[in-house]
C-alpha cells in the first residue's frame, strides 16, 4: 500500500512523486513509458507568448488569468510557481537553472527564432540574447539535426550578429550519421575527443564571439564538460536544443529519476494503467496491466500526468469524442466546431481540451463537482491552455506538480 | 520575354502528356512539355497507384478491360522500376452480391484478364488481415505503379531523345495563326516572366483541366466533367497484394499497396471545379468503414493522411461520333480540325493512368495524321530509363540499399529512408525552393511522421544548397508544413494525431517556427527542368 | 504475430527508445530500436527482412519498456530476426547454444572434463574459430547433477498449500544449488514445492530466431504446466527471463495468443520475489529474518524489468535486519541470454556491460546481486565478483 501512486512519468509526474518522497511519504510512480521530459528543450517555459512575446510573466500572468479565467494559471498563482521554479533548481542543482519570472530569457532556437524562455541551465544561458552578443554558430558535420547557416542566417534577419561554421570532430569517426546522443556520451567519457573538440573550435573562434553549438555537451558529465570547454576556449559556450533525442532533456530526467530513487520512491516502466477500483467518491486502487496480469495499486492518494493527446493521457476518437482512458474523468473544452483550422499556423480548437479541476487541481465534472475526491491532475492533461504555442508547457506541469503535493500532504496529515 | 522554338508542345504533366512527349521526342520530333505547376501535380499524382489487370472492368466495361491488360504488359516490360508486382485479389465479402463471382470468372475469360480461383484459407495465409468471412478469392494480375517514378522516367526518356520539360509554366494564352494553333505564351513563375512557345502542334494532355485549356484555344465547350474521388492511406500496408471487393465497381472498393502505405478509395461525386475539391469527415467516416468490409479493423487502424482527386469524366455532346474517336475506350481523343475547324491542335483526355502509353500512342498517330507525317510508335518497345538492376521494384529495396550506405550518407527523411545524397541530388536538378516537389520524386515527408523530423533537416539542407537566405528557407519550411497538415487535418485522430502533437512540439514549442523572421514566398529560380533526372529510387544501385 | 507488427502505428518517432538502448550506443552495426523496428518494419513484406543489421539488436527489450506509446519494438525486430534467419538459415553455433537444457544433458555425464575444456584456452580458440563462440564468453560449468534429480529425491514436508516451482534449464543443469534454496525458501514461506518434468521454455530459440523450434519448446512447457495451473497453483520461477517468456514473450512473439494451455500457464506464472512480495503484503510471509550485516549491489536484469513489476527483489530484501542494497543505476549487462557469447557480439556486449561492472567494482562488495543467470554468469566474469540470485540471501536470511 502507497500513500501516492502518480500515472505518468513526464515533469508533472516526476515532480509531484519526487516532491513526495522527499517529504517521506510511500509513492510509486506508474509509467507506460518514459515520459516527456526526454523529448524536451530542456529549458523551463513558464510563458513565452500570449499572444505577444512575453517578457515579463510576472506581470503577464495575471493579465493572461483575467482574460482566460479558465486557464490553468488561474489556479496555480504566483506564489505558487516561483516556489515549484525554486524547487526545480534545487532538485536538478548540478545543471544550475537560471533566471525567474521578472524576465524571459531569449534564446535562439536551432531554426534561429529567438525564443523566449524563463529558467536556462548554466550551458544554454550565454546565449542569451538580451546581451546582444556575437554569435559564432557551430555544427558538426556528421550530425545531421543541427544546421548552424541557416540558423545563423535568421538570427541576423532578427538583428543578431551572428557566423556559422562546421566541425568535423566526430566520436565514430569516418562515419556520416551520427546522433546528438553519441556526441555526448562521448564527450562524457572521452577525454580526448573533448580535446580535440576544443581544439577545432579554437582555431576557428574569434576574439570578442560567443560560441553557440547543439546541445550535445554530454549527459552525465554535464555541466562539466560544458564548463571544460569554455575554459578551454576562452570564450563563452552555450548549447542550442535541437530535435529529439534531447540530450537536455534526459539529463533532467535522469537527476529526477535518480532522486526518486534514493528517496525510496518506487518507479514501474512499462505498466499501463489501465482502471481503477473507485467506489463512494474516492479511488481505492489503480488497476495496473503488468506483462501478465492486472494488479491493483492501492493508495491513500493518486495523481495523474499522463499528458495531454500527445502522450494519450487523452484521445480523439474517430467520432471526435475525447477519453480520458484512465478513469474516465470528464473531458472540459470541447469546441463546438471543427477540431482543427485547415492553417497549419492558426490555433487549433481542439488544443485546450483536458481536465477542469477544482482549486485543489482534483478533477471535476461539467456541474464543477469533484468526481473522486483522492484523485489529482496535473501536467499537460489539463484543460485551457496551448502549452507549445504560449511556450507555458513546463511551468505548468512543475506548478501543478507541487500545487498537488501541497494538497495531498495536506489531507494526508 | 524569352523565345522558344519547338516542333510539338505538349500541354500537360501528367501521366498522359509525359507519355505523350516520349512519344513524340522517340518518333523524332523536338518537343517541350509545359505544366503549371509541377509535374505529377494533377491526377496523376492522386490516384491510388493501380496497375489495372482489368478485372474491375470485366463484367461493365469489357473493352476497357482488354485495353487495361493488354498496357499490363506492356507497362511491365517498360516500366519495370516504377512497377511493384503485387498481384491482385478479387474477394467476396459477406455484403457482396454471391452471383458476381461468376460473372466476373466469365468477364475475365472473355476480356483475356488471367484470372484465377484459390482457396479462402490460401487467401487468407497471403492477407493476414482479410476478412474471415470471405466466400471466394481469385487472383489477378493487378499491381502498383508510382505514378511520379513512371512520370519521370518518361521524361527522362524523353529528354534522352532530345526533348525538354518545365514545370511551374501555366499557360496564359494559346497562339493562334488564323485558324491554326501555333504555340503559347506561357508564364515562367520561377524566373517571373512570360515565355514565348512556338510550335507546328500543340497537343492538350491536361487530363481534367482539358476544357478550359481547349477554350483558350479558341475550341469552347469541350466538357470534361471532374468527378472528384478521396483516397485514403493508412500508415503500413495492411495488404501487400491488390485487394478488391468481387462486386460492380462501388465506394471505397479496393485497397492498393503502393510503396510503404495502403491506399483505399475512392468515390465518386462530380464536381464543378477540379481545383476545389473539398473533403468532409464524413466522406472519410465512410471510406474508413468501406475498409473494414475488406480488412476488419481497418477504421481503428492508423491513418496518415486524406486526398482528393479529380478523374477527367468526357461528356462532350457537341462533338459528333465523327469527331472523336475511340470514345468507348474510355479515352477521348478530340479531333478539333473537325470539331471546331481548328488545326494544329488536339485534345486527349479521359483514360485511367493504366492506359497513358496508349493514349499517348492514339494522340500522336493522330498528330502524325493531320501533318501528314506517319511515323510508328515504339513507345511499347523501349524500356523507360532507370537505374535499378533488380527489375520491378519491391518493398525493400530501400531498406536494401541503406545496409549498403548506413555509413557514408546521412538518413534525413527517416520514414522513407531518403538519404542526404539523394536530397542534394534532387533539389539540384528539379532546381527547386519548393519541398513539395522533391517529396514527389523522393517521398520526403510522406511516412508516419508527415516531415515531423524531415522538415526541418531538408530546410537546412535546402538552405545551403539552394543559397537562400533565412526568411526564404523559412518560407519553404511553413510552405510544407502547411501543405503536410491540408492533407492530415481531416483525418486526425488516435496515433495520428499523438503524432500531428509531436510534430507540433517540434515545431512549434521547440523551434518557434512561428516567430522565425520574413514571410516572403521564395525567389524565383531558375526553372527549365536540365539533365537527366534520376525518376528511379535508390532501388539497388 | 500480426498483432505485434500492428503496434508500429504507434510509433510517432520520438526516438526515446534510441535514447536508452544499449546497443545502439555501443556499436554503429546496430541502427537503434526505432529503425530496426517501426521504421523498417513498413518496409517488410511477407515475411522478408533484408536488414542484416536487426541481426545486432540483443532483444533486451529495454525499447519496449520506455516506449511511451506501447510500441512491441523489441518483439517486432526478433520476429525481424526470424524472417532473417529463416531466409539465410541460422548458424550451427546459434543452434547449440539456443538449447541449453541439450548442451547441458549431453555434458553433464561428462561433467568435469567439458568444465575443464571451457578453460582450456586453445580448445576455446578452436571453438571460436570453429563454431563462433568467443574465446572469453561466459560459458557456465555445468553441473554434476540436475537440480530435477534433487526435487525428485527432496522430501517436501507437509504443507497445506503448494506452489509449483518452474526452475528452468539454468538451474537445472548449472545452478542447481539456487533452486535448492528457491525451495527451501518457499517451504519455509509455508507451502509444499512441487517440481514437475519440464524442460526449456525456448527462449534462447526465440533470440536466435528459430521460431519453429522455439514453439515447441514452449507449447510443451506449457502443456506440462497447464494442469497445474488449471489446479490453481501459482508457478514461481527464478530466472526472470524464462518466466517472462512465459508471462508474455512466448504468446507475442512465437504468435502463440491462441493456445489455452499457454494461457492459463501465463496467468499463473510469478517471479519468485514477485510471488514472496504478494504474500508479503498479503501479511502471510514469515519476516523473521536474522541480519544480514552486508553492503550490496543489486542489478535489475532487462527482462526482469520486462516483468512491469517494479523491483519486489528490493522490497523483499529491505525487510531484512542489516541489509542494506544499493540500486544500482545501470541498464544492461550486455549478455542479452546469447548474444554476448558470439564471436562477432562478444565485444559489443562487453561494452554495453562496462558501467556496470566499474559501479560493482566500486562497489567493493564481495557479492552481487541479481535475478537471472546469464546477467550474474556476466557480472562475474566482467568483476571477478560473486553475483547470486535474491532468493540466496533471504535463503541466509532465515538462517537455511
Amino acid at each position: 500500500m502507497f500513500d501516492v501512486v502518480v500515472v505518468g512519468g513526464g515533469l508533472a509526474g516526476l515532480s509531484a512523486a519526487l516532491r513526495l518522497a522527499q517529504q517521506g511519504r510511500r509513492v510509486a510512480v506508474v509509467a507506460k513509458g518514459l515520459g516527456a521530459t526526454q523529448l524536451t528543450g530542456g529549458t523551463i517555459d513558464v510563458l513565452g507568448y500570449a499572444p505577444e512575446r512575453v517578457d515579463n510573466p510576472r506581470r503577464r500572468i495575471p493579465e493572461l488569468v483575467r482574460e482566460q479565467p479558465d486557464h490553468p494559471y488561474a489556479r496555480l498563482d504566483l506564489d505558487l510557481v516561483e516556489r515549484s521554479l525554486s524547487w526545480f533548481r534545487s532538485a536538478v542543482e548540478p545543471l544550475r537553472y537560471a533566471g525567474g519570472l521578472d524576465e524571459n530569457v531569449l534564446l535562439p532556437s536551432a531554426a534561429g527564432a529567438v525564443r523566449p524562455t524563463a529558467l536556462a541551465p548554466a550551458s544554454m544561458s550565454d546565449g542569451n540574447l538580451r546581451r546582444v552578443p556575437r554569435l559564432l554558430i557551430v555544427g558538426f558535420r556528421a550530425l545531421k539535426d543541427f544546421y548552424p547557416a541557416y540558423v545563423a542566417d535568421n538570427l541576423r534577419h532578427a538583428g543578431i550578429e551572428a557566423r556559422a561554421s562546421v566541425l568535423e570532430a566526430n566520436p565514430r569517426s569516418g562515419e556520416a550519421d551520427v546522433s546528438g546522443l553519441v556526441y555526448a556520451a562521448a564527450l562524457d567519457a572521452d577525454a580526448a575527443f573533448r580535446r580535440v573538440l576544443a581544439d577545432e573550435l579554437a582555431a576557428v573562434v574569434e576574439p570578442g564571439e560567443t560560441v553557440g553549438l547543439p546541445a550535445v555537451l554530454g549527459v552525465d558529465e554535464a555541466p562539466a564538460v560544458w564548463r571544460e570547454l569554455q575554459e578551454r576556449l576562452g570564450a563563452p559556450v552555450f548549447e542550442i536544443p535541437t530535435l529529439p533525442p534531447s540530450v537536455p532533456g534526459r539529463r533532467v530526467h535522469r537527476l529526477l529519476a535518480a532522486a526518486l530513487r534514493d528517496a525510496g520512491g518506487r518507479m514501474v516502466v512499462g505498466a499501463v494503467a489501465v482502471g481503477a477500483e473507485t467506489g463512494n467518491g474516492r479511488a481505492d486502487a489503480l488497476v495496473v496491466q503488468d506483462a501478465a496480469r492486472r494488479r491493483p495499486y492501492r493508495a491513500h492518494s493518486f495523481v495523474l500526468a499522463t499528458g495531454g493527446v500527445a502522450s494519450g493521457g487523452l484521445e480523439l476518437e474517430l467520432d471526435g469524442t475525447v477519453r480520458e482512458p484512465v478513469l474516465d474523468l470528464p473531458v472540459a473544452g470541447m469546441p463546438d466546431g471543427a477540431p482543427f483550422s485547415p492553417r497549419y499556423l492558426d490555433p487549433q480548437a481542439l488544443a485546450p481540451v483536458g481536465l477542469a479541476v477544482d482549486e485543489e487541481l482534483r478533477p471535476v465534472d461539467a456541474d464543477g463537482r469533484v468526481v473522486y475526491e483522492n484523485v489529482y491532475a496535473a501536467g499537460a492533461m489539463l484543460a485551457a491552455a496551448e502549452p507549445w504555442r504560449e511556450k507555458s508547457g513546463d511551468g505548468i506541469s512543475l506548478a501543478s506538480g507541487i500545487r498537488v503535493t501541497e494538497a495531498i500532504v495536506e489531507r494526508l496529515s | 520575354m524569352k523565345r522558344v522554338s519547338t516542333e510539338v508542345l505538349v500541354i500537360g504533366g501528367g501521366a498522359t502528356g509525359a507519355g505523350v512527349l516520349r512519344d513524340v521526342a522517340m518518333r523524332g520530333f523536338d518537343a517541350v512539355l509545359v505544366d503549371r505547376a509541377d509535374l505529377g501535380e494533377g491526377t496523376t499524382g492522386r490516384y491510388h497507384g493501380l496497375l489495372h489487370s482489368g478485372g474491375r472492368y470485366v463484367v461493365k466495361d469489357p473493352v476497357s478491360a482488354k485495353e487495361c491488360i493488354a498496357e499490363n504488359g506492356v507497362l511491365r516490360r517498360i516500366a519495370g522500376e516504377c512497377i511493384e508486382d503485387t498481384g491482385g485479389m478479387f474477394v467476396t465479402t459477406p455484403l457482396d452480391d454471391l452471383e458476381y463471382a461468376a460473372r466476373f470468372v466469365a468477364g475475365c475469360h472473355a476480356t483475356g484478364v488471367p484470372v484465377e480461383e484459390i482457396s479462402v484459407a490460401e487467401a487468407l495465409r497471403r492477407e493476414p488481415r482479410l476478412n474471415p468471412g470471405l466466400s471466394r478469392a481469385f487472383l489477378v494480375p493487378d499491381a502498383a505503379m508510382d505514378g511520379w517514378k513512371t512520370i519521370w522516367a518518361c521524361v527522362r526518356s524523353a529528354q534522352e531523345h532530345g526533348a525538354r520539360a518545365f514545370p511551374y509554366h501555366p499557360v496564359d494564352r494559346i497562339l493562334r495563326d488564323g485558324d491554326r494553333v501555333c504555340g503559347a505564351v506561357c508564364r515562367d513563375e520561377r524566373e517571373g516572366h512570360d515565355v514565348t512557345i512556338e510550335a507546328r502542334f500543340t497537343i492538350n494532355a491536361t487530363g481534367v483541366w482539358a476544357g478550359r485549356l481547349a477554350e483558350l484555344a479558341g475550341c469552347p465547350g469541350v466538357t470534361v466533367v471532374p468527378g472528384k474521388g478521396i483516397m485514403i492511406a493508412t500508415n503500413h500496408r495492411l495488404v501487400n497484394t491488390v485487394v478488391n471487393r468481387c462486386e460492380l465497381p462501388g465506394d471505397g472498393d479496393i485497397i492498393v499497396p503502393i510503396r510503404t502505405v495502403s491506399v483505399i478509395g475512392t468515390t465518386d461525386a462530380e464536381v464543378d471545379d477540379p481545383d476545389e475539391l473539398e473533403i468532409t469527415r464524413d466522406e472519410v467516416q465512410e471510406m474508413l468503414e468501406s475498409g473494414d468490409r475488406l480488412v476488419p479493423g481497418f477504421s481503428s487502424s492508423r491513418q496518415l493522411r486524406v486526398w482528393a482527386g479529380a478523374r477527367p469524366l468526357f461528356q462532350d455532346e457537341k462533338a459528333a461520333a465523327g469527331d472523336t474517336r475511340d470514345i468507348s475506350r474510355g479515352l477521348a481523343l478530340v479531333d478539333h480540325v473537325q470539331r471546331d475547324g481548328v488545326a494544329g491542335f488536339i485534345t486527349i483526355t479521359g483514360g485511367k493512368a493504366t492506359t497513358f502509353r496508349l493514349m499517348a500512342e492514339v494522340a500522336v498517330d493522330a498528330m502524325c495524321e493531320q501533318l501528314g507525317e506517319p511515323r510508328p510508335c515504339r513507345t511499347a518497345d523501349e524500356e523507360l530509363p532507370g537505374d535499378s538492376p533488380d527489375g520491378h521494384y519491391w518493398l525493400g529495396s530501400r531498406l536494401a540499399g541503406r545496409e549498403r550506405t548506413m555509413r557514408d550518407d546521412q538518413l534525413i527523411c527517416e520514414c522513407e529512408l531518403v538519404p542526404r545524397r539523394r536530397l542534394e541530388e534532387a533539389i539540384a536538378r528539379q532546381a527547386t525552393d519548393n519541398l513539395d516537389d522533391v517529396r514527389r520524386v523522393l517521398r520526403l515527408g510522406m511516412g508516419p511522421c508527415q516531415g515531423g523530423f524531415c522538415i526541418y533537416r531538408a530546410t537546412g539542407i535546402l538552405h545551403g544548397e539552394r543559397r537562400l537566405d533565412g526568411p526564404g528557407a523559412n518560407a519553404s519550411l511553413l510552405a510544407f508544413l502547411q501543405e503536410r497538415w491540408k492533407g492530415v487535418q481531416p483525418i486526425l485522430f488516435g496515433d495520428q494525431l499523438r503524432q500531428a502533437r509531436l510534430d507540433d512540439w517540434i515545431f512549434q514549442g521547440l523551434l518557434d517556427v512561428e516567430h522565425l523572421p520574413g514571410d516572403r514566398p521564395p525567389e524565383p529560380r531558375s526553372r527549365e527542368v536540365s539533365a537527366i533526372l534520376h525518376a528511379s529510387d535508390q532501388g539497388a544501385g | 504475430m500480426t498483432a505485434v507488427r500492428a503496434t508500429l502505428d504507434h510509433c510517432v518517432k520520438c526516438t526515446i527508445c534510441e535514447s536508452h538502448c544499449p546497443f545502439s550506443a555501443a556499436t554503429s552495426l546496430f541502427p537503434g530500436p526505432k529503425y530496426a523496428g517501426p521504421q523498417s518494419e513498413r518496409f517488410r513484406a511477407a515475411g522478408r527482412s533484408p536488414d542484416v543489421s536487426v541481426d545486432y539488436c540483443s532483444s533486451c527489450g529495454i525499447c519496449t519498456q520506455v516506449c511511451p506509446q506501447g510500441v512491441k519494438i523489441a518483439e517486432i525486430n526478433s520476429q525481424a530476426r526470424a524472417a532473417l534467419k529463416q531466409e539465410h538459415g541460422i548458424p550451427l553455433r546459434d543452434r547449440l547454444i539456443a538449447r541449453p537444457s541439450v548442451t547441458g544433458r549431453l555434458a553433464m555425464p561428462l561433467a568435469p572434463l567439458a568444465n575443464l575444456g571451457l578453460r582450456v584456452r586453445p580448445l576455446r580458440v578452436a571453438m571460436e574459430r570453429s563454431i563462433g563462440i568467443h574465446r572469453d564468453a561466459p560459458l557456465p560449468p555445468v553441473a554434476r547433477r540436475t537440480f530435477q534429480r534433487w526435487a525428485r529425491r527432496h522430501r517436501a514436508p507437509a504443507r497445506e498449500r503448494a506452489v509449483v516451482y518452474f526452475h528452468g534449464c539454468s538451474t537445472n543443469y548449472y545452478e542447481p544449488r539456487t533452486g535448492e534454496m528457491a525451495v527451501a525458501v518457499l517451504e519455509r514461506a509455508g507451502y509444499r514445492v512441487l517440481v514437475p518434468p519440464q524442460d526449456c521454455c525456448g527462449l534462447p530459440l526465440q533470440s536466435n530466431g528459430a521460431f519453429p523450434a522455439a514453439r515447441r519448446y514452449a507449447l510443451r512447457l506449457a502443456q506440462a504446466l497447464a494442469p497445474y495451473a488449471r489446479a490453481g497453483h501459482d508457478i514461481v520461477a527464478t530466472s526472470t527471463s524464462c518466466s517472462l517468456m512465459l508471462k508474455r514473450e512466448a504468446r507475442e512473439i512465437l504468435g502463440l495468443e491462441e493456445d489455452d494451455d499457454l494461457r492459463v500457464v501465463s496467468e499463473r506464472t510469478y517471479d519468485i520475489c514477485e510471488w514472496l512480495r504478494d504474500r508479503f503484503d498479503e501479511g502471510t510471509l514469515p519476516t523473521d529474518f536474522s541480519p544480514l550485516p552486508m553492503r550490496v549491489p543489486y542489478h535489475a536484469p532487462c527482462q526482469q524489468r520486462g516483468h512491469a513489476i517494479g523491483k519486489p527483489a528490493l522490497d523483499l530484501l529491505a525487510l531484512v535486519p542489516g541489509l542494506e542494497v544499493v540500486e544500482l543505476d545501470t541498464d544492461c549487462c550486455g549478455v542479452a541470454g546469447t548474444y554476448g557469447l558470439k564471436r562477432e557480439k562478444y565485444a559489443i556486449g562487453m561494452r554495453v556491460g562496462e558501467r556496470l561492472f566499474r559501479l560493482v567494482r566500486e562497489s567493493g562488495s564481495e557479492l552481487a546481486v541479481c535475478d537471472s543467470e546469464t546477467c550474474r554468469w556476466q557480472i562475474t566474469h566482467g568483476t571477478g565478483v560473486r553475483a547470486v540470485h535474491p532468493i540466496d540471501l533471504l535463503h541466509r536470511a532465515y538462517g537455511l
